[in-house]
């Protein structure tokens, strides 16, 4: 079952759920990104910085989706 | 850097901190903490430095005021013409701020003209006032901190300048005595390698120094010229001692103290020379005047050598002799420094710089900042809301012109230092600021702040990490007399530079990969293009006329072929060469040195081309300098299609066929019954030609052997 969207209180301040998604999703890109390069994977992609930002918003919407809840 | 020190500057930018907040807020003053940037920017570890740099900032942002002011008035309510024309002006400041001496006026002038019309838009009236508050409290800031370092713990750049100017001078002689040891095949490849890094490095401190000396120390103020000069001369000996340098791998066997028979007295000439400059400039006077002395070539000797160790001899003759004009007028230079005695001897042509052109990588900078620019704008007009506003726009251009500047920094390397800086000024602001009630108190912090600040991040290698620190925790706290606190204002800042990161990092991938690697191989490839493009143009044909924009083009391969080694240097250091199995950074850095070694020998061989020439010779060796010429033309280009091309043995073969025909030829119409025809003069401009000849091939060779031992496969894969 999926999460209940809902907002962030940190210190009661709220946050919105897509600004935490972006926030994990854009770590998880990056370490994706070091794990393809030390494999040398990478050399696969016709223009990483462009896989880059595909893999932050999969993992965005990924994370948003079942972890999180937007 | 010692503790002592590092209290010490601490406390006085901390105390001009202070001071300056407290008289701006004591005014009235609107943004105080514009004052304190002045501070901050402006305080170095000499107060020459710091009034250098404080001058150029105040010129720079009066400049910059101006600038606002005519868009504003100019363009106020037509908001595409209005960024169309000053993403022109940040973008013209940041061509400039590249090559000019005065980088910091250009750079500062770019930001200033961005700050005062983001802040104050399309209000004419709004814009005066901004750029009158900021020229005052970037004066007030710069007032405060001379001041200050004026009166507390003054620290004169003198002791390190005189310190750095024994250190340069020491490295030198031995930067000479390595270099000769190497001619006579006994010098120590490694340790020369290493006496040069060491000497740029020195000459750059000395550079640097000397413009705060200039305006802290009476003495050099008055001897200004006399140094101008000198700072030109050594830069013009150190660049004809990398060429001997290069020369001396050709000597191979030679017997030298053969067949130059003067060389000891030369040797011994030139080192008591280095001996009695240390001694000037350690204030004693010297013992005895320079002599001239030329290196003297014995012709019995010479007969049964060939002729291209002939000219390679030639070759070092004329270093020799150069190396001699040289030291004799930084000799004489000290000696007018010092007070010694006036310049006796003529100084030595220092080569003057030519045409204007355009610098591709300084346009590339232009590029992206305005491309930063206008992403920005994009952003502003197009998304409602955008955390931080028109900040966005102004913290994209500052960011945008340092990357311009220095484009081997990666956007990844701001990330820590403004997290970081972030973080702790959200904390300050929103936990501590609120308790305060009396300027003691808020005076107290801004003095803690700063000096902790400034003491941890002393380090020059920390710069970046102390100036964003200072810039955030005085951009976030926003002191001012009429104090709010809004949490909006911490999240908001967090929030914006998310955004700001994510222009710039669009921006670093146009028009070229922002990998030290891949830019790397570009300007290889630029290097050997232009470097062809040279090699055609020595061989136009002189019944054509030379168009302006023939002229043009010669002019900018020149200085590519000149420039482009130096830019490759300062990029490989930024080459992780951990991710590149099979390249070590050392095969990185003697690339680049094969590189220098080609400008050079390409230099001499255009200095070269241009002596007249018997046209008897001329008529007798055409057809071979012709295929020889178009045989290293040809490997230019081979080079610029794939600088990788570590074809050594294919590049040496090809060049030994023509060698050994030309060597033939010439000595069928040197040794003619009629070689008197010949004079001396004609002889030695043949032999320079052919010595720089041979030496291009030489360079090729060698570079073609170095990019051999790298493995390019990792070079060309794609990365993150």
């Amino acid at each position: 079952m999926k999460p209940i969207p809902h907002e962030f209180a940190i210190g009661g301040v709220f946050m919105p759920p897509l600004l935490i998604a972006t926030v994990f999703g854009a770590i998880a890109a990056v370490a994706t990104a070091r794990l393809l390069n030390r494999v040398r994977l990478s050399k696969y992609f016709f223009y990483p910085p462009l896989v880059f930002l595909a893999l932050t918003v999969v993992y965005t919407i990924l994370i948003g989706t079942f972890a999180i809840g937007m | 850097m010692n503790r002592a020190i590092k209290s010490k500057e601490a406390f006085k930018t901390a105390l001009a901190m202070t001071i300056t907040y407290g008289i701006a807020l004591g005014m009235g003053w609107d943004k105080p903490f514009w004052a304190g940037f002045a501070v901050a920017f402006c305080s170095l570890a000499t107060f020459g430095q710091s009034f250098n740099k404080a001058v150029l900032r105040m010129a720079g942002t009066l400049a910059g005021t101006v600038a606002a002011l005519i868009l504003i008035a100019l363009f106020a309510q037509q908001r595409w013409l209005f960024i169309l024309f000053l993403s022109a002006q940040v973008g013209l400041c940041t061509y400039i701020m590249g090559g000019s001496k005065y980088s910091y006026f250009w750079n500062v002038c770019g930001l200033v003209c961005v700050i005062i019309c983001m802040g104050a838009g399309p209000d004419s009236a709004k814009a005066f006032q901004l750029a009158i508050l900021r020229a005052q409290e970037t004066g007030l800031g710069i007032l405060v901190y001379s001041l200050v370092a004026l009166l507390i713990w003054p620290t004169s750049s003198r002791a390190q300048f005189d310190a750095v100017v024994q250190k340069l001078a020491s490295t030198q002689h031995q930067l000479y005595r390595a270099c000769f040891e190497l001619m006579k095949g006994q010098g120590d490849g490694e340790r020369l390698q290493a006496l040069k890094l060491q000497e740029i490095q020195e000459r750059a401190r000395f550079d640097q120094l000397l413009d705060a000396a200039q305006i802290d120390t009476y003495e050099v103020w008055e001897a200004r010229r006399q140094w101008r000069r000198y700072q030109g001369l050594i830069s013009e000996l150190t660049g004809t001692m990398e060429r001997w340098r290069g020369s001396c791998s050709e000597l191979q066997s030679l017997d030298l103290e053969a067949l130059f028979p003067n060389l000891a007295s030369y040797d011994v000439e030139m080192d008591l020379r280095y001996i009695q400059s240390r001694q000037m400039l350690a204030r004693q006077a010297p013992d005895q005047r320079p002599t001239e002395i030329v290196p003297v070539l014995d012709e019995a000797k010479l007969r049964d050598l060939t002729h291209f160790q002939k000219a390679t001899l030639a070759v070092i003759r004329s270093r020799l002799q150069r190396i001699e004009a040289l030291t004799r007028s930084v000799f004489d230079s000290i000696c007018d420094i010092g007070g010694f005695g006036k310049a006796a001897g003529e100084v030595a042509d220092i080569p003057q710089h030519g045409i204007f052109v355009l610098d591709p990588d300084r346009a590339t900078g232009v590029i992206r900042v305005v491309m930063i620019m206008w992403l920005a704008w994009f952003a502003l007009v197009y998304i409602g809301q955008l955390p931080g506003g028109n900040t966005v726009l102004t913290m994209a251009a500052v960011l945008g012109m340092i990357m311009g500047g220095t484009p081997q920094l990666s956007v990844s390397l701001f990330f820590f230092p403004v997290a970081i800086s972030t973080f702790f000024a959200s904390i300050l602001y929103i936990f501590v600021l609120p308790k305060l009630s009396m300027f003691l108190e808020l005076g107290l912090l801004l003095f803690t702040v700063t000096f902790v600040i400034c003491y941890l991040f002393a380090s020059p290698k920390l710069v970046l990490v102390r100036l964003w620190g200072l810039g955030m925790f005085l951009t976030i706290t926003s002191i001012s007399n009429q104090q709010s606190y809004n949490f909006l204002v911490a999240a908001n800042t967090a929030l914006m530079f998310p955004v700001v990161f994510a222009i710039v990092a669009i921006a670093a991938c146009i028009p070229f990969s922002p990998r030290p690697e891949r830019s790397f191989m570009r300007l290889l490839r630029r290097f050997f293009r232009s470097g062809e493009a040279w090699m055609a143009g020595m061989h136009r044909n002189p019944q054509r006329r030379v168009r302006r924009r023939d002229r043009w083009a010669m002019a900018y391969h020149n200085r590519e072929v000149s420039t482009l080694p130096r830019k490759l240097g300062a990029w490989a250091k930024f080459i992780d060469t951990k991710a590149l199995p099979g390249t070590s950074s050392q095969q990185v850095q003697q690339l680049v040195a094969r590189l220098q070694a080609i400008t050079y020998h390409l230099q001499d061989l255009s200095v070269s081309g241009a002596r007249p020439q018997t046209t008897l010779l001329v008529e007798d060796l055409s057809d071979d300098v012709r295929s020889w010429h178009l045989m290293v033309q040809k490997g230019f280009k081979r080079l610029s299609q794939d600088p990788a091309a570590g074809e050594k043995n294919k590049f040496q073969t090809g060049l030994s066929g023509v060698m050994a025909h030309l060597e033939a030829h010439l000595k069928l119409a040197l040794d003619k019954p009629d070689k008197k025809r010949f004079s001396v003069r004609d002889c030695d401009n043949f032999y320079s030609l052919l010595g720089a000849y041979r030496g291009v091939c030489e360079a090729l060779v060698d570079y073609a052997a170095s990019a051999g031992a790298i493995d390019w496969t990792p070079w060309r894969e794609e990365r993150f």
